[in-house]
């Protein structure tokens, strides 16, 4: 059964929604910088700069939330809009996100260290699941709502199990995607496992030393052909291949040859009922991080059989926007898709030593971009991957 | 039928290992506390001290699960509403108080919520499907919705699991957050599934979950109609819902012996489970209703149940 694509959105430190986003891709422009938070300003960071209230205000939100909920809404609604409400479609949203309400239980917690009169209400914007409760009553969804936590793959594992509910008859139409706002909790968390980069992350790059951590939102719309006769849209893309595999190495790191990464690539290759080289662009999990780029690239090889297509990771654009990561460049991948357009992956400028694989480095335009795989692993060795094909 | 090979459960219940759970039941309390096995039998002491609560317990009722089976589950599928709030807690007092740029980066490790399915794959070393489902006081559904679906694309074995832990931090939360009366309690209950027929021929029949349910008792009535069973062939019901519109011969709370936390309907289907077997009765069913409206219901099938 296909699963087509009818609608996307995506707000990240590149753009607020896809056609923004676009540009920043197509010229070559990070949005990595210095932060501009408190706790954001030692780091290089892909920060979107708009408060909370800027954003409620810009994109018109009706419904309350986290910064992680308000980002969700943001390029949900993008990805919604000129969507109907159909009695005879039961329609879903399966969101992904780390770390949920987080940036506003951490200043409550704070408050209450300090010794200051604490707002307990505010907690009950902390649960994961309460932030697509969120999103969800702001698109008027209310049929099936779902959370998905496994780190930086949350988003596309919610794609993935959007796309097993439609392919079983569950759901006929459904928003996935995923979403992570900047805490100090996650900063300090990545500080504390010393894997940033203090100038800008290097993916793939022979010194490459570490990521640049980011927020944001990327959602796709799934929907049936059933849902198609009822809504009429037309496709932008088909979602063809999924899966998910255990790397069941180490709580953080990947194992050294990737052995998850390739179990999820090959039953992603065999689900979309590909061969290896009918994928003509990669778009990869690329964390910059010593350990992943490494582990992504003899995965690579061994599933490309050596012959490792066009790979590129954007995470040099919009910095590794962790639960938020697989939901973004998905959109990123049916953009590819849809131009014709291989993106670049920045800041590279020598080949890892074991692999000598060397990412897209130029822009490559008028190229037939007809099925891009796209990875997404997160901690505790939970890998994804999401292939994409045109209509 | 998704079949249930064996069920494990760590509550603030003598729960674990028992022939029936139902056996030595008491009603939750104040002053009740988890009552933990032996984790020594189930992790190497040297991990074990890193381990919080819900990692320890979700682990051991995990691998109990895994040796009832022997062979390898093809999915692990997870639920936790509230994730690892010790290591959460933990890691919010670190960043607040620690000077200088050297964390431990333990806590934060583990404070994730797939830490709980992470850690099990590890410890089973299983390369398999890997999901975590978080959807505050649906997580057990959706994880089982989850469950259900692996089963029918042709996995064999499926392990599905939820895990949740109280903090004292959690009392503070009464009443504006949490009910007022609540009993803040931890839990862990996990499931060896099949399509496979097994021994005690009881499963999940069905799953539902709704975000904004209407009325309960026609809720329940809606679901059943679609399964063409009528009310009346329900031999019980387990909820946390003290309000319903039911016979009161037929109602147990679970709540009263699982405390709160919102994954306890999980031990609501232990509890159904048992009685299914030492009653030989066919059909109980699970209602979880929670705040904004929210409804769970989970209907059990006992296959050698004449009626």
């Amino acid at each position: 059964m296909d699963i087509f694509i009818t609608g996307y959105g995506v707000i990240s430190a590149i753009g607020k929604n896809v056609e923004e986003n676009f540009s920043s891709l197509t010229q070559e422009r990070t949005a990595i910088k210095q932060g501009l938070k408190s706790y954001t300003s030692k780091f290089k960071v892909g920060e979107i700069g708009l408060s909370n209230d800027a954003l409620k205000a810009e994109f018109d939100l009706k419904t309350d939330g986290s910064r992680t909920a308000l980002l969700g809404m943001v390029a949900a609604k993008e990805a919604f809009k000129n969507h109907s409400h159909f009695d005879t479609l039961r329609t879903g949203l399966i969101s992904g996100t780390s770390v949920g309400g987080m940036d506003i239980s951490e200043v409550e917690y704070r408050k209450q260290m300090a010794g200051e009169e604490p707002n307990f209400k505010q907690y009950f914007h902390h649960p994961s699941g309460t932030t697509s409760e969120q999103i969800a009553a702001e698109l008027g969804i209310t049929g099936f709502v779902n959370t998905i936590s496994t780190a930086c793959s949350s988003a596309a594992n919610a794609i993935m199990i959007g796309a097993r509910l439609i392919r079983s008859g569950q759901l006929d139409r459904v928003v996935v995607g995923g979403t992570d706002s900047l805490t100090q909790f996650t900063i300090f968390g990545f500080r504390s496992l010393m894997i940033f980069d203090d100038e800008w992350c290097k993916p793939f790059d022979n010194s490459r030393k570490g990521l640049n951590l980011g927020e944001g939102a990327g959602y796709i719309v799934l929907e049936s052909q059933k849902s198609l006769e009822t809504t009429g849209k037309i496709a932008l893309a088909k979602l063809t291949g999924w899966s998910n595999a255990s790397d069941a190495y180490h709580q953080t790191a990947s194992s050294p040859d990737g052995d998850g990464a390739i179990l999820s690539m090959n039953q992603a290759l065999k689900q979309a009922e590909l061969e290896p080289k009918d994928i003509n662009y990669v778009n990869a999990h690329g964390t910059a991080t010593p350990n992943n780029d490494l582990s992504e690239s003899k995965a690579f090889i061994n599933v490309f059989n050596g012959k490792v297509p066009p790979f590129s990771s954007t995470k040099s654009y919009t910095g590794h926007t962790l639960a938020a990561s697989g939901g973004i460049e998905s959109v990123f991948a049916i953009l590819s898709i849809q131009n014709n357009i291989l993106f670049p992956n920045l800041n590279h400028t020598s080949p890892i030593e074991e692999t000598g694989l060397i990412p897209i480095k130029n822009i490559q335009k008028n190229t037939e971009v007809t099925h891009v795989l796209s990875n997404s692993f997160g901690f505790g060795g939970n890998n994804s991957t999401l292939i994409f094909s045109k209509i | 039928m998704y079949y249930i090979h064996k069920i494990a459960s760590i509550t603030h219940q003598d729960s674990f290992i028992q022939k029936d759970v139902n056996d030595s039941l008491v009603e939750i309390a104040e002053d009740t506390v988890l009552i933990s096995p032996d984790y020594k039998k189930y992790v190497l002491p040297a991990s074990l001290r890193r381990l919080s609560p819900i990692l320890r317990m979700a682990v051991a009722a995990a691998k109990e699960c895994q040796e009832a089976i022997t062979i390898p589950f093809e999915a692990i599928s997870v639920g936790t509403a509230l994730g690892c709030l010790t290591d959460t807690e933990k890691f919010l007092n670190v960043i607040n108080t620690v000077e200088g740029d050297i964390l431990s980066p333990t806590a934060f490790i583990q404070s994730t919520h797939n830490t709980i399915a992470g850690l099990i794959s590890l410890e089973l070393k299983n390369h398999s499907y890997n999901m975590t489902h978080t959807q505050n006081n649906l997580s057990l559904e959706m994880a089982l919705i989850d469950s259900m679906l692996c089963c029918d694309e042709g996995k064999d074995f499926v392990l599905l699991g939820v895990a949740d832990e109280a903090i004292d931090f959690l009392n503070k939360l009464k009443p504006i957050v949490l009910p007022e009366n609540s009993i803040v309690t931890s839990g862990t209950t996990f499931f060896a599934l099949s399509k496979k027929k097994s021994k005690s021929e009881i499963g999940f029949l069905a799953c539902r979950s709704i975000i904004k349910a209407k009325e309960i008792e026609m809720e329940i009535e809606l679901f059943l109609q679609e399964l063409k069973i009528e009310s009346k062939e329900i031999d019980r019901i387990y909820t946390n819902q003290n309000s319903l519109d039911l016979p009161k011969e037929m109602v147990v709370n679970y709540e009263a012996y699982s405390g709160l936390y919102f994954t306890s309907n999980a031990f609501g289907v232990h509890m159904a489970n048992d009685w299914l077997i030492k009653e030989a009765k066919k059909y109980a069913l699970i209602v979880n209703s929670g705040c904004n409206n929210s409804l769970g219901l989970i209907l059990l099938k006992n296959d050698k149940a004449q009626n």
